[in-house]
C-alpha cells in the first residue's frame, strides 16, 4: 500500500506541481482546439473579453448606435470560453502553488497599460489576437491565420529592440509587494473544478435555449486554460526567443500544435460536420499583415500573448491584469468604431483556403510553412543568426 | 522541466541583480545583460519573482554554456546561482 501511495504523489507532483514540457502542452491544447470545433466553434480570446468591456461601454452610454444591449456574459460562447481559461488557469497556478498577487514596478504597469492598447487595436485589425487570428485562425484553414503569422514574426522583431533600448536606458525601478504567496490551499483549486462540473451540469439542464452549449465551453475553455498555465505556454515566447536566446523549444511547440490542430479541424470542416466559414475573416491580407504587426509589437512589450495575457492574470500577475484590461477596452472601442465607420470592411476579404487549394493542399500549406519556420528555428538555435547583440 | 536543482547553502554569490517583481521576459533579459558585468568563474546571484524564470533562467545558462548551480527559496522570492563560463 506504501508503494501505491508514493505513486498517487509521485504523479500528482508530475501533473500538477511540475511545469509540464512545452510540447506535452502544444500537443494537449492541439487536441482541446479540436475538442472545441467538434463540439462546436473554435477556440479564441478576444470575443469574451470583447464582450466585458462592450457592457461596460453600452451600460455608461458611449455605445449609443447600440439598440440592443451586448450578449449576456454567461450565456455566448466567447464570454463563456474565456470564464473557463480563467478559472482554468487560476486553478492550474492555485493547486501548482504559483498563485500570487505579484506587483511590478510601476514602469512595468506603464508598458502594460500601453501595450494592452496596442494588442487591442491589433487584435480589431487582424479579427483576433494570436489565437483568433493566427492561431485558430490558421487551423481553420483561413489565408488571413498565415498573414497575420508574417505580422506578428515582424512586430514581435521590433517590439524586442524596444525592449532592449529600454535595457539600457531606464532602470527597472523597484517591484510592489507580492501577495498570497503560496496562502491559497491547493484544496481550494479542487473545489473549484468541482464547481465548474456543477456548473456545467446546470448549463445542460437549464431550459434556457442554447445553454447546453456553454457547458462544453466552460469545461474545455477550462482544460485549455489549466494545460497553458500548467505547461506556461507562451506563443510570445515562440516568437521572440529566436530573436533574444536562440531558445526554439517553444516555437517548434507551437508549430507542432498548430499543424496537429489543422489536421483535425480540417477533417472536421471537410467532413461538412462543421461550417467552412468558421474563423475565417474579413482581414486578407492587409488588416492581418498590420494587425500581426502592432499585435506583435504590443505582445512583446506586454510579456504576454492573448492566452499568455489570460494564464498570467490566472497566475496572479497584476502587470498583465493591467494589459488584459487595456487589451479588452481598447479592443471594443476599435472594434465599435470600425464598425461604426465601415473601416471594418475595408480591412481585406475571407479566404477559405481549400477554395483555391482544396482541403489537402490547404493542410500541406499550412504543415510546410510550419515544418520551415520549426527548421529556421531550430537552425538558429545552433547558428544564432537573427540572434539580437545585447 | 522536472526537478528544480536546489544550490548549495554555503554558495557566495559574486553579485546580485534583484529581478524581483518583474515578469516575462524581463528577469531573463536582464540576466542576459547582467552577466556581462563579471568575471568568467565569478557567481552571478538573480532575485525573482516569476515563476516562469525557474525554467527560463537555467534552460537559457546551461545553453549558453554557464554553469547551472541551482536555486533556493526565500519568503516570496526566489534566489537563482549561475557560474560564469
Amino acid at each position: 500500500m506504501g508503494a501505491f501511495g508514493d505513486k498517487i504523489k509521485e504523479n500528482y507532483k508530475a501533473f500538477f506541481q511540475t511545469t509540464w514540457s512545452p510540447m506535452t502542452g502544444g500537443i494537449v491544447i492541439a487536441f482541446l482546439c479540436v475538442f472545441m470545433v467538434a463540439w462546436h466553434r473554435p477556440f479564441g480570446i478576444v470575443g469574451g473579453i470583447r464582450n466585458w468591456a462592450d457592457w461596460l461601454f453600452y451600460s455608461i452610454g458611449l455605445f449609443s448606435a447600440w439598440k440592443q444591449p451586448p450578449p449576456h456574459p454567461l450565456y455566448f460562447s466567447s464570454s463563456v470560453i474565456d470564464i473557463g481559461f480563467l478559472a482554468g488557469a487560476w486553478i492550474s497556478a492555485v493547486i501548482g502553488k504559483e498563485f500570487a498577487f505579484r506587483v511590478p514596478p510601476v514602469l512595468e504597469l506603464i508598458k502594460g497599460f500601453f501595450s494592452g492598447i496596442l494588442m487591442g487595436l491589433g487584435a480589431a485589425f487582424a479579427f483576433g489576437c494570436n489565437v483568433g487570428g493566427f492561431y485558430s485562425a490558421t487551423q481553420n484553414l483561413a489565408a488571413n491565420g498565415l498573414v497575420m503569422f508574417i505580422g506578428l514574426i515582424c512586430g514581435v522583431a521590433i517590439g524586442l529592440k524596444y525592449l532592449f533600448w529600454e535595457m539600457e536606458h531606464i532602470p527597472a525601478g523597484p517591484p510592489g509587494p507580492t501577495l498570497l504567496d503560496k496562502k491559497i490551499p491547493p484544496a481550494v483549486g479542487f473545489i473549484a473544478i468541482l464547481i465548474m462540473i456543477i456548473a456545467a451540469f446546470a448549463y445542460t439542464n437549464s431550459s434556457k435555449s442554447g445553454a447546453d452549449l456553454m457547458a462544453g465551453y466552460l469545461l474545455i475553455g477550462g482544460a485549455i486554460g489549466f494545460v497553458f498555465q500548467r505547461s506556461r505556454f507562451c506563443m510570445v515566447n515562440g516568437f521572440r526567443e529566436p530573436f533574444m536566446t536562440g531558445d526554439a523549444r517553444m516555437g517548434k511547440a507551437v508549430a507542432i500544435s498548430l499543424i496537429i490542430g489543422t489536421l483535425g479541424i480540417a477533417i472536421i470542416k471537410y467532413m461538412g460536420l462543421r461550417p467552412e466559414m468558421l474563423y475565417v475573416t474579413p482581414c486578407f491580407w492587409w488588416g492581418a499583415l498590420i494587425g500581426g504587426f502592432i499585435f506583435g509589437m504590443g505582445m512583446v512589450v506586454a510579456g504576454g500573448c492573448g492566452t499568455g495575457s489570460l494564464w498570467r492574470v490566472g497566475e496572479g500577475q497584476v502587470k498583465l491584469i493591467v494589459v488584459a484590461t487595456m487589451f479588452a477596452l481598447s479592443n471594443s472601442i476599435f472594434r465599435y468604431y470600425f464598425t461604426q465607420t465601415g473601416f471594418l470592411y475595408k480591412l481585406g476579404k475571407p479566404i477559405y483556403l481549400p477554395d483555391y487549394l482544396g482541403y489537402g493542399g490547404s493542410v500541406i500549406l499550412i504543415t510546410v510553412i510550419m515544418i520551415l519556420w520549426y527548421l529556421i528555428i531550430d537552425w538558429n538555435e545552433e547558428t544564432n543568426k537573427f540572434v539580437y547583440e545585447i | 522541466m522536472s526537478d528544480y536543482k536546489k544550490a548549495p547553502d554555503d554558495v557566495k554569490p559574486d553579485h546580485t541583480l534583484d529581478a524581483r517583481g518583474l515578469s516575462c521576459p524581463m528577469p531573463l533579459l536582464r540576466t542576459k545583460k547582467e552577466i556581462e558585468k563579471i568575471q568568467s568563474g565569478q557567481i552571478l546571484e538573480v532575485l525573482g519573482t516569476d515563476p516562469g524564470s525557474r525554467n527560463d533562467i537555467p534552460g537559457w545558462a546551461t545553453r549558453a554554456g554557464h554553469e547551472w548551480i541551482g536555486e533556493k527559496e526565500d519568503d516570496g522570492f526566489f534566489r537563482f546561482y549561475i557560474r560564469k563560463k
